[in-house]
């Protein structure tokens, strides 16, 4: 009898499955997958980069959608782990059909993510946020396949724009304080080499664990040397934590910060009135009235402005992946790989985000023109890598609002890069 | 600058040490690790924070600041509103999940129900109050400058007076009161207690009252002094499970003890080591410690 | 169907080893009463031999000996085991939570020397390129992962049967004496210290081999693969089993891995879009409730132990 129940319960849970697979025969919606950190310690940055996501979605189904199809986007949480990540994002191209991947956020999730789901199931997989370099390096043996992206600007440009920024204020001797984490270390080790290339000194490079209760001996220990300026790179949780502690201990106000605390959430937990000598650099952002679009339609949506890590570049993401699909004659992954590149290429008539611009998109692919999508950070440009070159901003608090101080095009970044590197 | 690191160690330890009571008393007397403890810091702090918003007519905040501190009266208001929720909250937990436990499975299946448990509420302050991290005052409270060029904030001086408050109060509690006598009874040797007449339920609880208390009053001063966020006790969790062990289970002083060890070494360890191996060394600390005594500092030999 | 039986082959894949993990903690747990909540450290531990051991080379890293897949798991076990040797000696004379307490610090030690130690572990970035064995025997991503399932479930079945062989001989028994009765156990001429020592060895080397499985198969380490939430999950799935049950800590590590993934899957389809930002907090609160009241109904786990009496005893 015991026995008869076992074989019921499996019989059941067969039937289960086999209902679970019957969803994905359907052919509209198509299915977008999401893999991002919603829960733990990155959860606010991810939650606000999935709401995006969602957005450009929605944006997309304004416009009727790919082939006519409502897109449907699905999120999983990854809770930052990488064997939940893995398994959520088989899922999802598995169970659900999704026809792309967008995510994950750490590198050490998406990394895993790519190897063990994206590549062997020939999906694309297009990261807002990752920038570890083992990408690129993975790339170039051959490993991705091409079915690798990434809409975020690798750390190299990055850390020149901060080298840069710093030496132009003036300032001499700069405590580096970085997450200790791919992106914070790599990011930190370039800018001590181009502070070095262009005359500058570095008092203390201190990197910090993410989520600790309190960064006070971190903090006490960068301002050993008397720096006159600190070059802070971290999420804006953590880098509230620390920018408090840094100001209330006596530190200097005069914060150079990376792209991800070009965010409200930081300004606001810090508080606006101590951080009125803080610069910063980001990429995207480039004149273009396809930017201001999406400041607009998200204003418009969230009602403030998209200041926050990855909410441009998970727009873009999100967009180009939906084009290509658009632009393919089917929806598998190859085709999709394939169209990414020719949707964002060189010489094509440009559009620009929004439901307006993406009708536009779809009439010109119907009528067979070639399209470069320009979004919201600017005109994307895959290399041969996946990775992507952007131009780059500075900007400044004045009061409330962040001002844009500078601007660089790919072209002067990359002259930039030039020079450093020699 | 090691005169800097000795003040950082000893106001973090403080914060460390509140915590860690509770943690402490319930591993000896109620017998488990409970890992559901650091959310009652979370939790404590949130509800000082619900306190804040429906007492805005009584000064923004925690009250208009007093003297050089960032808080008013209304301080003392949300103290004791929140060590009361707090309590209520940890005895919701006694009831549906942990009695029950108690009386059916070991002590392991107490210690995964309390994962469990722990995994619940944090998410659910995620759920209800969201991600963004909260602070009572935005008002940023700058370092006041002591002889010796050791620099601290007058809050955390005053958190390190309550601490100091909260620690001897629970001393003669201990010592002095008929429930703090049969409680150290039941740490001792719960059936000869019980045989003593003494009410063991009733003083189960009010171990959860205690240890829901001090883990509110703690998690409002870090709250005060860092920032509130869902991950605020989850982040203190070694910390505090380090301080206790330390200790000793069951042994006031010892909390006490551990939690400041605990915040010193952190905060001394970054003059030696790098700083990405911070998070190593009070457990490194621990290891040498256990090595010469298995029951911590204050614990009993079993 | 393809695409369920292809998620079902790689859920498998994942559960089980973690399974072996689980069958490792059951032996220092379940049968010697260890409490171990070091279980990420040894994982690391074997994950990173085996990256090292059968990886490419690579510029300004140690290691990438292109050794085989064979070489690479007996490796991973090897260095755990040697963990295992190391840490017990200094530890095993603690008992309960302090025991707890000290494992758990030495692999958040572990852990940070992953991140840090750039020349052994690559650091931040983690060792890439981690070839899987079964990419060679096949070329289909299906085939690949149902060979790889087929090794894991041989593995398991293999630790299974050594295990029960272990617990079952006299040695097992005086396991499960020590547990009970440590001085007692001493009385009869048994020396607890090396006992206890080789019952938590050989769990760290399985341990290993779970990691070093879990490395191969997603063909990437990084130190952020081995978060403490690791140890959490494989004990969650020993006390959900049933400890003292090798069946259980097998069934235990399928049923928890099938709540905490499957819970993301009912949610993603029930929670609408509009507030799918705040499903991340729904699944966790999901499992956490899952886990509660499955040990407030089944305190002693799914299969706990079987009590044993001697047959000469008089009932």
């Amino acid at each position: 009898m015991r026995r008869l129940g076992k074989y019921v319960a499996l019989g059941g849970l067969v039937a289960f499955l086999a209902s679970m697979g019957n969803v994905m025969a359907q052919e509209c919606p198509i299915k977008l997958g999401a893999i991002l950190p919603v829960s733990g310690p990155m959860g606010q940055v991810g939650e606000r980069i999935s709401n995006t996501g969602a957005f450009a979605v929605e944006v997309f189904n304004e416009a009727g959608g790919v082939k006519n199809c409502p897109v449907e986007y699905t999120l999983r949480d990854t809770q930052g782990q990488s064997a939940v990540g893995v398994d959520a994002a088989k899922s999802l191209v598995d169970l659900e059909g999704v026809k792309a991947l967008i995510g994950a956020v750490s590198s050490g999730v998406s990394l895993p993510v790519l190897t063990s789901v994206a590549v062997p199931s020939k999906v694309v997989q297009v990261s807002c946020c990752s920038s570890s370099e083992s990408f690129t390096a993975l790339a170039q043996e051959g490993k991705t396949k091409g079915y690798w992206f990434r809409t975020y600007a690798t750390n190299r440009s990055q850390a020149a724009m901060g080298a840069l920024l710093t030496t132009e204020k003036g300032f001499k001797n700069t405590a580096v304080i970085y997450v200790n984490t791919d992106f914070g270390v790599g990011l930190a080790k370039r800018y001590v080499e181009d502070i070095k290339k262009l005359g500058g000194n570095i008092t203390s490079m201190i990197a910090y664990n993410e989520s600790q209760q309190s960064y006070r001996a971190e903090v006490t220990k960068a301002l050993e040397g008397n720096p006159d300026s600190v070059f802070l790179v971290a999420f804006p949780v953590d880098g509230a934590t620390i920018t408090r502690e840094w100001l209330s201990l006596g530190g200097t106000d005069n914060l150079i910060v990376n792209n991800s605390l070009r965010s409200d959430d930081y300004f606001k937990a810090v508080g606006h009135q101590y951080l009125q000598n803080l610069v910063g650099y980001d990429s995207a952002q480039p004149r273009l009235p396809s930017v201001t679009t999406f400041n607009e339609l998200f204003q418009a949506k969230f009602d403030g402005p998209p200041n926050g890590p990855g909410l441009h570049s998970v727009f873009d993401a999100v967009t180009v992946v939906l084009l290509a699909m658009e632009a393919a004659d089917e929806l598998t992954g190859d085709a999709i790989r394939d169209q990414i590149r020719n949707v964002t290429a060189d010489g094509g008539i440009e559009v620009y985000p929004g439901a307006e611009g993406i009708k536009r998109a779809k009439a010109l692919l119907a009528e067979g023109k070639q399209i470069r999508y320009v979004g919201a950070t600017g005109a994307l440009q895959f290399d041969a890598n996946g990775d992507v070159q952007a131009p780059k901003m500075t900007w400044k608090l004045n009061g409330t609002e962040n001002k844009e101080t500078g601007y660089y095009t790919t072209e002067q970044v990359a002259d930039l890069i030039k020079r450093l590197d020699k | 600058m090691i005169l800097q690191h000795i003040a950082d160690g000893i106001l973090s330890g403080a914060i460390i040490a509140l915590g860690a009571i509770g943690l402490s008393f319930s591993m000896k007397i109620l017998r488990f690790a409970n890992f559901s403890h650091s959310e009652l810091l979370t939790w404590g702090a949130y509800f000082a924070l619900i306190f804040a918003s429906f007492t805005a007519a009584f000064g923004p905040g925690l009250g208009n600041p007093v003297g050089p501190f960032s808080f008013g009266w209304k301080f003392l208001a949300a103290l004791v509103f929140t060590a009361i929720a707090t309590s209520a909250l940890a005895l919701v937990l006694h009831e549906l999940v942990f009695d029950r436990l108690r009386r059916t499975a070991n002590h392991m299946t107490m210690v995964f129900a309390s994962f469990g448990v722990a995994l619940l509420l944090r998410h659910l302050v995620l759920l209800l109050f969201g991600g963004d991290p909260i602070y009572y005052s935005n008002a940023l409270q700058f370092a006041v400058l002591l002889p010796g060029g050791v620099r601290v904030m007058p809050d955390q001086v005053f958190l390190l007076g309550v601490t100091i408050v909260v620690v001897v109060s629970l001393h003669l509690f201990l010592t002095r009161s008929r429930t703090g006598i049969s409680m150290r009874a039941v740490s001792e040797n719960p059936d000869l207690a019980r045989v003593s007449g003494v009410n063991v339920a009733s003083i189960v609880r009010w171990v959860w009252i205690i240890g829901a208390s001090g883990a509110a009053v703690a998690g409002l001063m870090y709250g005060m002094t860092v920032q509130l966020r869902p991950e605020l006790g989850f982040s203190l969790i070694l910390p505090l499970f380090a301080a206790a062990i330390l200790g000793g289970a069951g042994s006031l002083y010892g909390a006490v003890i551990g939690g400041l060890v605990v915040g010193l070494s952190e905060n001394l360890s970054v003059m030696i080591i790098p700083t990405t191996y911070k998070p190593a060394v009070p457990f490194l600390l621990i290891l040498a410690i256990l090595y010469f005594r298995p029951q911590g500092l204050f614990g009993e030999r079993q | 169907m393809i695409g369920v039986l292809s998620y079902l082959i790689f859920f498998m894949i994942l559960a089980l080893v973690f399974g072996i993990a689980v069958l490792g903690l059951n032996l220092q747990w379940g049968y010697t009463g260890l409490f171990n909540a070091g279980v990420a450290g040894f994982l690391a531990i074997g994950g990173y031999a085996m990256a090292i051991l059968t990886g490419p080379s690579r510029e300004a890293v140690f290691g990438g000996f292109e050794l085989p897949f064979l070489v690479g798991l007996i490796g991973a076990m090897g260095a755990a085991g040697l963990g295992g040797i190391i840490i017990g000696l200094v530890t095993l004379r603690l008992r309960g939570e302090y025991l707890a307490v000290a494992t758990f610090g030495i692999a958040v030690t572990i852990q940070l020397v992953c991140l840090n130690w750039e020349y052994l572990t690559g650091g931040t970035l983690g060792l890439i390129g981690i070839p899987n064995p079964t990419h060679e025997l096949a070329s289909a991503p299906l085939a690949q992962n149902a060979i790889f399932l087929a090794m894991v479930v041989a593995l398991t079945a293999l630790v299974y049967w050594g295990l029960q062989r272990i617990v079952n001989a006299p040695w097992g028994r005086v396991l499960k004496a020590i547990r009970e009765d440590e001085i007692a156990a001493e009385s009869l001429g048994k020396n607890p210290a090396l006992i206890r020592l080789t019952s938590f060895v050989l769990g760290c080397m399985l341990m290993g081999l779970g990691g070093a499985l879990y490395v191969a198969f997603i063909g990437f380490v990084s130190p952020f693969d081995f978060l403490p939430i690791i140890t959490f999950q494989i004990w969650t799935m020993l006390i959900v089993g049933g400890s003292a049950n090798n069946r259980g800590a097998i069934l235990g590590a399928i049923v928890v891995w099938a709540v905490w993934t499957g819970s993301g899957y009912i949610i993603s389809q029930i929670v609408p879009p509009e507030f799918q930002a705040q499903s991340g907090a729904m699944q966790a609160v999901l499992i956490g409730l899952i886990l509660v009241l499955s040990l407030l109904f089944r305190p002693r786990g799914l299969i706990g132990e079987k009590l044993h009496v001697s047959r000469h005893a008089k009932l």
